[in-house]
């Protein structure tokens, strides 16, 4: 793997970083540094404690009876049988939980989306494969599993609603009753004139894509463990494998009809969780209430088929897609139509929107079409509930568009590389049609570098050369711009408006060493690493003094989370804010213990200097002891609030970018796909850690790989779920990602703190349309078009085997 | 993912592990666990015992003295590691590396990947294609059967509840020529097409015997007989021949046809590995000579 970066000079980025950026000199002797992870020690030993570590006295274990039907009406249920086995000790169904407030998805702040309630466990009819319908509790794992086979349930099979566009008829047999459709939200959005444009284009291209069902799928599934405890009114202690401890605190606490000042979180260490555990789930509310019912805490761990069949699923997307252009390949116009195909249950908190909203809405990317529409819906069906998983709506939105636009270099016989850099926004400040403001980017930079990273003049003569023997290479690029540091101002212009914020912590202790609690949550990006890298830059102290809490409602100051790439961000912003408190504190008394001016000191790993007299210093330890205990000298507000502050920080829209250029061999005989090379090229920013951005991105192609490939969920016609195991599931391994090749480029952001960007969905977004791209390239000659991921070997082969046909006239026999 | 309750038996010899299988009706083989353990977990397995034979130190062994001889429970790894298979059986070396990973190959064995019966994987193929003979052992005593005989479907094969695979023997597969080729999704997944193909030439480079086992494409490994009897008299490396015994290939077979992976599909497929095969036998011979 390679890494080489290049650094852009910030003034190349308009006027308006200057004006907007809330940047002050800092000497960085962290960020920015390759520092090695400081919790990896930890986690490769073998001290990693996750959820299934947790363990409580008297505890008992649940296995949740679930509906082996898509559509299915109970009739009744008997545990009799499973009550009976030695060590099961109680059966709650969804009758024995209507102590229980419903959980209601209201969506996001704004009109045209429809609430939806359930019950965390079905009542009256189970909505897909694996809803559960009951919880059996017992003495051990295996005995639950042992008492959940013996639970009786009668049902009576209902038509299952399995196609999104069926489910959009008016006849349609509805999925949820109490809403009177299927559809939870249909939303349409159009800036400039865009049927002026497609009018007046000389040319219009028009696709359709199917972009397929994948999850996240991490190797940790999700578990919960809770305790009642019967005091002070009652309190909830419930340890969860989630990203979001406080915002699943907000969210279950009334659910379960408690404050959330009698419910605490707390996430231990998470193995993974790609956006699959920022959704609150029915386990997350049965848990802790049959521990209080039980009286007995009570464990779920869950099992892999949960996972597939019952957690989140996404990217499920109907595309359509239309650029209008002229003659010339100036793109004029773009118009879609995203159809989410959205599963039973409208997903906590983010609904299917996630997908369907956000593949239209940043529809114009890194393009400068003025004339941009597009239309959602959001049909259910009875398949497992659409949720936020990396990469999110983004995904089919930048096959769709990337896709379409290499289907119009062809038709205008363009190069797709030519075309794309003729219609690419400049590098500075820009504002979208729909009303996005990039801070900043490397648009064409980065779609150039890619291009050299796979060294496509070279490339187009070796594929010339390979198609003379028989062999089938293609090239394909995907420029992208990924939404990051999910804040308030982006969540709007994302068209799903809430407040989003986060707060920090900085606490010297008396000693010298710091202590930072966040609400933000690592499950694997690193925060320990970098928010001490940033800390002890803001504060001016060695990065081993510094510790990072988190992910504990009882210990963390109150915070949002960590998805939508937006940790960097907001992390960095919300420790600035406090630390440059702390520091200034800090700053004061070491001139008071040195009797030199403020404005003369200097903080440097821990140690304050007097400037220009050598020797003159005094260590972080004794400043903080004086902090603490010095009496009447020390300055008022450190008297009173000692050295610790906490901030917040709400920031402005950032936007990372880059380009992704795979270069596959397709054998037209199997249909297999070979990546030959994939490069990426990443401008997240001002970057806080090379280590850590290039463990992001890579980790994010990969995933690309595996949405471009191998991983689809899959219903049968009767919606029975067929992809319930990882022989099923398919997801890339080492064998099946080549080295990558990736590069650099840093564009600081014109509006955050620090000039960052976030890095966590990158390569998941732009590399699956540069791999459709170049097996569509690659196979040009049979004109062939690709209309669905994943790629699977079946249905390449199966085109080129109608292409083949087509070509030689009816069948010989 | 945790199994129902089942006894487990940890016998001292063959002798007894015979016994133990015969006192537990619907008990299993543990010998490597590779499969049955998940298969178990998820509860699509519920044997009343197992019967471990992993520790009989006697069924672990590897001869190769004329042909070879595996003890059963050799470790898929062991026998992919051993300098004389990788010599003279290099068929079986070229197949280990496909069969799981180097985790799985290391607590997997040789004999459990035959008796197993899986259809899409490696080891039962490149039995047939090697003319290997097993040895069973039971409660009505020993007896051997060829690799054609013992594969039956699914997961099943002629071994009797209470009978044991104790070792596979190889012939000196010495002069003839092999190849191996497998579609799969990801390395180390079962194929949905794959073939092992073994070859006996004249001087001249004409097929004499052939050799043609396929794996992934029917409900177990078969020999796919037309395509052997379009090699013989070919020459070795003839393009045509290699095409239509490809095509040949899948004729007269039922074609597995599931939610995954259509019969069209495998048809293509297994016409594509078996002609790569054979040409690939044909240019590693051409290599060596």
């Amino acid at each position: 793997m390679t890494l080489e970066s290049t650094a852009t000079d910030p003034a190349a980025t308009s006027a308006a970083s200057s004006a907007t950026t809330p940047q002050q000199p800092r000497p960085a002797r962290y960020v920015g540094r390759p520092v090695q992870r400081v919790e990896d020690p930890r986690l490769l030993s073998g001290q990693g404690r996750y959820i299934d570590d947790v363990a409580l006295p008297g505890m008992l274990h649940a296995a949740f009876v679930r509906s082996p039907h898509a559509h299915a009406r109970i009739v009744g249920i008997d545990a009799t049988e499973a009550l009976a086995v030695e060590g099961v000790v109680a059966v709650y169904t969804g009758k024995d939980l209507d102590w229980l407030a419903p959980m209601v998805s209201a969506g996001p702040m704004r009109e045209g989306v429809l609430a939806q309630s359930r019950s965390p466990l079905a009542v009256e009819v189970a909505r897909h494969v694996g809803d559960p319908v009951a919880v059996v509790l017992a003495r051990s794992p295996y005995l639950a599993e042992d008492g959940r086979d013996l639970v009786d349930v009668e049902w009576e099979p209902l038509t299952p609603v399995l196609d999104p566009f069926a489910a959009l008829h008016p006849d349609s047999p509805l999925v949820d009753e109490a809403l009177g459709t299927n559809n939870i939200s249909h939303l349409e959005q159009s800036a400039g004139d865009v049927d002026t444009a497609f009018a007046e284009a000389d040319h219009v291209t028009r696709i359709r894509f199917h972009s397929g069902r994948s999850t996240a799928a991490p190797i940790e599934c999700r578990g919960v463990v809770a305790e009642y405890e019967d005091r002070a009114g009652g309190r909830f202690n419930v340890y969860s494998s989630t990203q979001m401890p406080h915002l699943l605190r907000m969210l279950i606490a009334p659910v379960l009809g408690v404050s959330q000042g009698q419910l605490s979180v707390k996430a231990p260490d998470v193995g993974g969780a790609f956006g699959l555990k920022c959704t609150v789930f029915p386990e997350d509310i049965v848990v802790p209430a049959v521990a209080r019912m039980s009286g007995r805490p009570v464990k779920w761990i869950e099992d892999r088929w949960e996972d597939l069949a019952a957690g989140v699923h996404s990217k499920d997307m109907h595309c359509s897609m239309e650029i209008a252009a002229t003659a010339d390949g100036t793109m004029t116009a773009f118009r879609g139509h995203f159809v989410t195909d959205s599963g039973a249950y409208s997903s906590i908190p983010f609904t299917p929107l996630v997908d369907s909203q956000v593949a239209g809405v940043y529809l114009s990317s890194c393009y400068g079409v003025q004339n941009v529409a597009y239309s959602i819906d959001n049909p259910l069906t009875n398949k497992c509930q659409i949720g936020a998983v990396r990469g999110v709506g983004w995904v089919p939105g930048q096959l769709a568009r990337e896709v379409a636009i290499d289907q119009l270099a062809r038709s205008l016989g363009k190069d797709p590389v030519e075309l794309r850099l003729q219609n690419m926004i400049g590098p500075e400040v820009y504002t979208t049609p729909f009303g996005q403001t990039y801070d900043g980017g490397s648009y064409a930079a980065a779609l150039e570098k890619a291009r050299d990273a796979v060294d496509y003049p070279a490339f187009r003569q070796r594929q010339a050369q390979a198609r003379a023997d028989g062999r089938y290479l293609g090239v394909g690029f995907s420029p992208f711009v990924e939404p990051t540091g999910w804040g308030t101002a982006s969540a709007a212009a994302g068209g799903l408006p809430n407040g989003f914020f986060d707060t920090a912590s900085v606490t010297v202790e008396p000693d010298g060493s710091v202590t930072v609690t966040t609400g933000l949550h690592s499950h694997g990006q690193g925060h320990e690493t970098t928010l001490a890298q940033v800390t002890a830059d803001e504060l001016g102290v060695a990065m081993d003094s510094v510790r990072i809490v988190f992910g504990d409602t009882d210990s963390s100051v109150f915070g949002m989370g960590t998805y939508a790439s937006r940790s960097a961000v907001l992390g960095f912003g919300s420790i600035q804010e406090s630390a440059v408190q702390v520091r200034d504190r800090l700053v004061r008394l070491a001139a008071a213990m040195l009797e030199a001016d403020d404005a003369d000191i200097e903080l440097v790993d821990g140690v304050a200097a007097v400037k220009g007299v050598p020797g003159k210093t005094v260590p972080l330890q004794q400043i903080a002891l004086f902090g603490y205990f010095g009496g009447p000298a020390r300055p008022e507000d450190v008297q009173r609030d000692g050295l610790t502050a906490t901030s917040g920080y709400n920031p402005g829209e950032t936007y990372a970018n880059g380009c992704a250029a795979a270069v596959v061999e397709v054998d037209v005989r199997t249909g297999l796909v070979s990546i030959e090379q994939l490069a990426a090229v990443e401008d997240c920013g001002v970057v806080l850690n090379p280590i850590i951005v290039k463990g992001q991105v890579a980790g994010a192609l990969a995933n690309g790989i595996g949405v471009a490939l191998l991983e689809d969920l899959a219903y049968e016609d009767n919606g029975e779920f067929v992809s319930g195991s990882l022989m099923h599931y398919l997801y890339p391994s080492t064998t099946e990602v080549p080295d990558l090749t990736l590069h650099s480029i840093e564009t600081p952001s014109a509006v955050s703190v620090g000039g960052v960007k976030g890095v966590g969905e990158a390569g998941t977004i732009s590399a699956p349309a540069a791999i459709v791209n170049a097996v569509m390239d690659a196979l040009s000659p049979f004109g062939i078009v690709i209309e669905k991921t994943p790629m699977t070997p079946e249905y390449i082969r199966g085109l080129v085997r109608a292409a083949e046909a087509a070509a030689t006239g009816p069948a010989r026999s | 993912m945790k199994p129902p309750t089942f006894d487990y038996v940890r016998p001292a010899s063959v002798a007894e592990a015979i016994d133990a299988l015969a006192a537990h009706p619907d008990s299993k083989v543990l010998a490597g666990g590779q499969s049955l353990i998940p298969m178990m977990n998820m509860r699509l397995a519920r044997p009343t015992a197992l019967v471990d034979i992993g520790r009989l130190d006697e069924l672990a062994g590897i001869e190769a003295n004329g042909s070879l001889r595996v003890g059963a429970t050799a470790r898929q790894s062991t026998v992919l590691e051993n300098e004389q298979v990788g010599r003279r059986w290099p068929l079986i070396t070229a197949a280990l590396v496909h069969v799981g990973h180097p985790a799985t190959r290391a607590r997997g064995t040789f004999g459990g990947s035959i008796a197993h019966g899986e259809p899409a994987s490696e080891l039962p193929a490149v039995m047939l294609a090697c003319d290997a003979r097993f040895l069973l052992r039971g409660g009505s005593g020993e007896r051997e059967v060829a690799a054609d005989d013992f594969f039956v479907g699914h997961y099943t094969t002629v071994l009797a509840d209470d009978e044991l695979l104790v070792q596979v023997e190889v012939p000196d597969p010495a002069g003839s020529a092999w190849g191996f080729g497998e579609i799969v999704r990801r390395h180390g997944d079962y194929a949905l097409a794959g073939a092992a193909v073994r070859l006996a030439v004249d001087g001249d480079g004409t097929v004499e015997e052939a050799r043609v086992a396929l794996f992934g494409v029917s409900g177990r490994p078969i020999r796919a007989t037309a395509a052997e009897e379009h090699l013989l008299g070919t020459r070795l490396g003839d393009e045509r021949a290699a095409a239509e015994a490809g095509r040949a290939a899948l004729s007269g077979t039922e074609v597995t046809d599931d939610s995954f992976v259509s019969a069209t599909y495998r048809h293509d497929a297994a016409a594509a590995v078996v002609e790569r095969a054979l040409l690939e036998a044909a240019l590693r011979r051409r290599g060596t000579n």
